[in-house]
């Protein structure tokens, strides 16, 4: 077994309000966190991996809200909530306040790391001040000890000519050295844990392999644990030691790296790895997912995936699985919500399949009702 | 390929025929031949001025174009899909709207079915166009929200004068069906289609004026991996079904080994290499494709791989360097002849020029720069001259203090273009421009590559 946790998550719930409803994005997720390792969250896009990531440190805004679950990190709890009988949340005693969050996790411990280097640089500053100003209010440096700490890290992520550069803005910077600034940011104030969303995606290839080798070599030496989100089955393959798959809403699958690729215990995962063209072999057919992702505002009952499902039964239809442990590898667990599984004892074998798009229903049928409903549009 | 210099358009046909070791069966649909398509800045009233106070005049304009695409060569073949493949910036969507004619070419030909696209103007132009078409990125910004889709798809018919009203109605829907849709949808708003089915818009739309070459410049990467492989299928049944002719313009090479025929890598301006698609991923033979292999992340834990990561970033287009434009990046960069150095002593200094050049390193006393860079010692003779001439310069010894002043700064500048001056400028890879055909490994198709490893 592991020591304890570094971050534990619990049953979390984050709603969005809306004019048309309550959206789901995340709906009763949990999942730990331990000590330099690095966790993926995969999905799709609209499977909410982004929004259970922000609310781990409660950056979730209006409409939006953590309505459920506990978050503890390191002992502390940053939040623990239950809904009550009438649809109300209730703050449990002993979470910290948004203030004691702002100040003491966020950055501190806590650090973020987020897709676009751009938007998250403010262009009428330097870089040089802007990474200064962050160490001064996170670390007791002031003046010059925060510059040299500032040109240290900027050299430690890998930018030639640290001290020239300081001075420069971020429209001089290319993508790929922006995202090294911001990891230098993220890094200054010696965190436990980076919650990186999707740091890559909009970086070129070369590059990306490039900022995956330095993620590799910090984490190696400063043993930070990072919470990787990610679309890329190629990346999560690459860094990740444990992943966590999460269709609408939910984890559906929880697995170290080795396991989930080759032990898929999930027919999502394994659709969405058969669906993938490879680039270290030529797949001549493509087997791709039916349907598409229905909206969180209205999930379809039972298995969430059941509608989508090569194995649907009509057992899926009726009944929702929760994650289950179906293995146990170095002491870590491999949970899969389906119940193919053995361990969930609710008469799958026996029950009848579905028909469903997966099996030839048509699927123009089904995409016609989603438009005739307003909805269809998942991006 | 580019040993073809300039042929008129009819002889070009022929000519694809009869080459030796080219593909016989396919008639050449495309024919790209010494392409240039350069960016002039011509943004502002002082765009392109710049002031020195040393020179007279102290005011110099200076417009140099950036050169997009820079002398490319190729040939698509009829049915087949060709691969573009490169990272952002390197050229590859402005050479697909130049060979639609969308950018007006700077210089060179484009022979669709041996007519020359590029002296095409007005109606011949307009004509023309409907033999070709062109797919964009983004599914939500290439359909008006105001438009109904049925609209949408007739609105290039219309443009084209094909059919009657009615007829055109009954082809819309016929292609609605044909790409996965519901020809129920016909009455529909954009906004009521999901990413993937936007972009099966896009097809149909693209389908109307029935085409047989038509230009996909990234059409799935918007797309989520599952909804990508739905789209990618449907684009092949459609080529099977209606014969078209693809140009399939990707950064992402799992995509593009899934898709195309052939593959062409693009770098900076040129095409670096372009093989069939099996000999290029399994037989990759230019250092920057191979380089582009290696980093993928590939979709398996046990894949242990080292990445080879590339040093540097793309230089810019407006100055590409000479000759061979990867050189700069290059792993492999052959040694200047003039010095006779052994491959482990050239790894050194080529290392150590880098270095300088780029700044990567911090300025240490010369002893220890020797350390860091040439551990079996410095090499002899002139090549050795030189390196001591540069550590001198960029060592601290005497000058400990004064490393941030201008005169360090200076210094170090002396000695990057010292290295740079007497290494990479005196390789082959800087003098000339490279074009070679490789024996293929895999198929019998042809391998080009712009590698002087391969002389």
């Amino acid at each position: 077994m592991r020591d304890k946790p570094l971050l534990r998550v619990e049953n979390l719930k984050t709603q969005f309000v809306t004019e048309n409803g309550t959206v789901r994005a995340v709906d009763g997720i949990s999942f730990e966190v331990y000590e330099g390792e690095i966790v993926g969250i995969v999905g799709e896009s609209g499977a909410g991996k982004s929004v259970a990531s922000m609310s781990l440190l409660r950056l979730v805004d209006n409409p939006g809200e953590i309505v459920a679950g506990e978050i503890t990190y390191k002992g502390r709890t940053i939040f623990a909530a239950e809904e009550t009988e009438d649809g109300d949340r209730r703050l449990q005693d002993g979470v910290l306040s948004a203030e004691t969050v702002r100040q003491e996790i966020r950055g501190n411990e806590i650090a973020v790391i987020f897709q676009d280097p751009m938007e998250s640089l403010n262009p009428v500053f330097t870089i040089g001040g802007q990474l200064r100003e962050f160490i001064e209010l996170n670390r007791d440096l002031t003046g010059d000890e925060a510059r040299k700490e500032a040109i240290d890290m900027l050299r430690e992520v890998g930018i030639p000519d640290a001290e020239a550069r300081y001075d420069e803005y971020p429209h001089q910077f290319s993508g790929g050295m922006r995202q090294r600034v911001l990891i230098a940011m993220a890094l200054a104030c010696q965190p436990s844990l980076i919650i990186a969303d999707e740091p890559t995606t909009a970086l070129d290839v070369t590059v990306e392999g490039q900022i995956l080798d330095l993620v590799d070599e910090l984490q190696r030496k400063y043993g930070t644990s990072f919470i990787w989100v990610t679309h890329d089955m190629g990346v999560v393959a690459e860094i990740c030691d444990r992943v966590n798959v999460m269709y609408l809403g939910e984890i559906v699958e929880q697995a170290p790296v080795d396991e989930l690729f080759y032990e898929t215990g999930h027919p999502y995962t394994k659709a969405l790895l058969d669906s993938m063209p490879r680039p270290d072999r030529t797949v001549t057919d493509l087997d791709p997912i039916r349907g598409v992702m229905p909206e969180a505002i209205d999930p379809p009952p039972g298995c969430r995936f059941h509608p989508r499902c090569p194995d649907a039964r009509e057992v899926c239809r009726q009944v929702h699985p929760e994650p289950a442990e179906i293995d146990r590898v170095d002491g870590f667990s491999h949970r899969s919500a389906c119940f193919k599984r053995d361990v969930f004892d609710v008469g799958y074998d026996e029950s009848p399949p579905l028909d469903n798009l997966a099996r030839g229903e048509s699927e123009r049928g089904q995409e016609a009702s989603e438009v005739a409903s307003g909805g269809g549009a998942s991006e | 390929m580019s040993s073809d210099s300039a042929q008129s358009g009819d002889s070009a046909r022929t000519d694809a025929h009869g080459r030796p070791g080219g593909d016989t069966e396919a008639e050449t649909m495309v024919r790209v031949d010494g392409l240039k398509k350069y960016f002039r800045s011509s943004s502002g009233l002082f765009e392109g001025l710049s002031f020195d106070p040393s020179t007279f005049p102290p005011i110099h304009v200076d417009r140099e174009p950036v050169k997009a695409v820079d002398d490319v060569s190729f040939d698509i073949r009829d049915g087949e899909t060709l691969g573009l493949v490169g990272e952002s910036g390197c050229g590859k969507s402005t050479l697909g709207r130049t060979i639609l004619r969308l950018l007006t070419p700077t210089e060179g030909n484009i022979y669709y079915k041996g007519s020359d696209l590029a002296e095409l103007s007005g109606s011949d132009l307009r004509e023309m166009r409907s033999d070709i078409q062109m797919i964009f990125q983004d599914p939500q910004s290439s359909l008006d929200p105001r438009m109904r889709v049925g609209d949408i798809i007739e609105e290039p018919m219309w443009a084209h004068g094909m059919l009657d009203a009615e007829g055109r109605e009954a082809r819309a829907k016929m292609l609605l069906e044909k790409v996965g849709l519901d020809p129920h949808h016909y009455n529909r708003f954009p906004h009521a289609f999901s990413g993937g089915q936007r972009q099966r818009i896009n097809l149909a739309r693209a389908l109307s004026v029935d085409p047989d070459f038509i230009v996909c410049d990234e059409p799935v990467s918007a797309l989520d991996v599952s909804i990508q492989a739905q789209v990618l299928n449907t684009m092949e049944e459609l080529q099977e079904e209606f014969g078209l002719t693809y140009l399939f313009i990707a950064h992402d090479l799992s995509v593009i080994r899934y898709i195309s025929d052939r593959v062409a890598v693009m770098y900076l301006g040129n095409i670096v290499e372009l093989a069939t698609k099996e000999e290029l991923f399994e037989n990759p033979s230019h250092p920057y494709t191979r380089a582009l292999l290696d980093s993928i992340p590939v979709p398996d834990p046990r894949d242990s791989d080292a990445r080879g990561v590339l040093e540097g970033e793309v230089p810019s287009p407006t100055n590409p360097p000479s000759g061979c434009r990867f050189r700069t990046r290059c792993p492999k960069l052959i040694a200047p002849e003039a010095y006779d150095l052994t491959d482990r002593e050239w790894t050194d200094v080529r290392a150590f020029m880098r270095a300088v050049d780029r700044r990567t390193i911090d300025a240490a006393p010369a002893a220890e720069l020797r350390e860091a860079f040439f551990e079996q010692g410095v090499p002899g003779g002139d090549a050795g001259a030189i390196v001591e001439e540069a550590i001198e310069l960029v060592a601290t010894d005497d000058s400990a203090a004064s490393q941030r002043s201008a005169s360090a700064r200076a210094k170090w500048d002396e000695a990057a273009s010292l290295l740079v001056g007497s290494f990479a400028d005196q390789s082959i890879c800087a003098r000339e421009r490279p074009a070679y055909e490789v024996e293929p490994e895999f198929g019998d198709g042809r391998h080009f590559s712009a590698c002087h490893l391969h002389r």
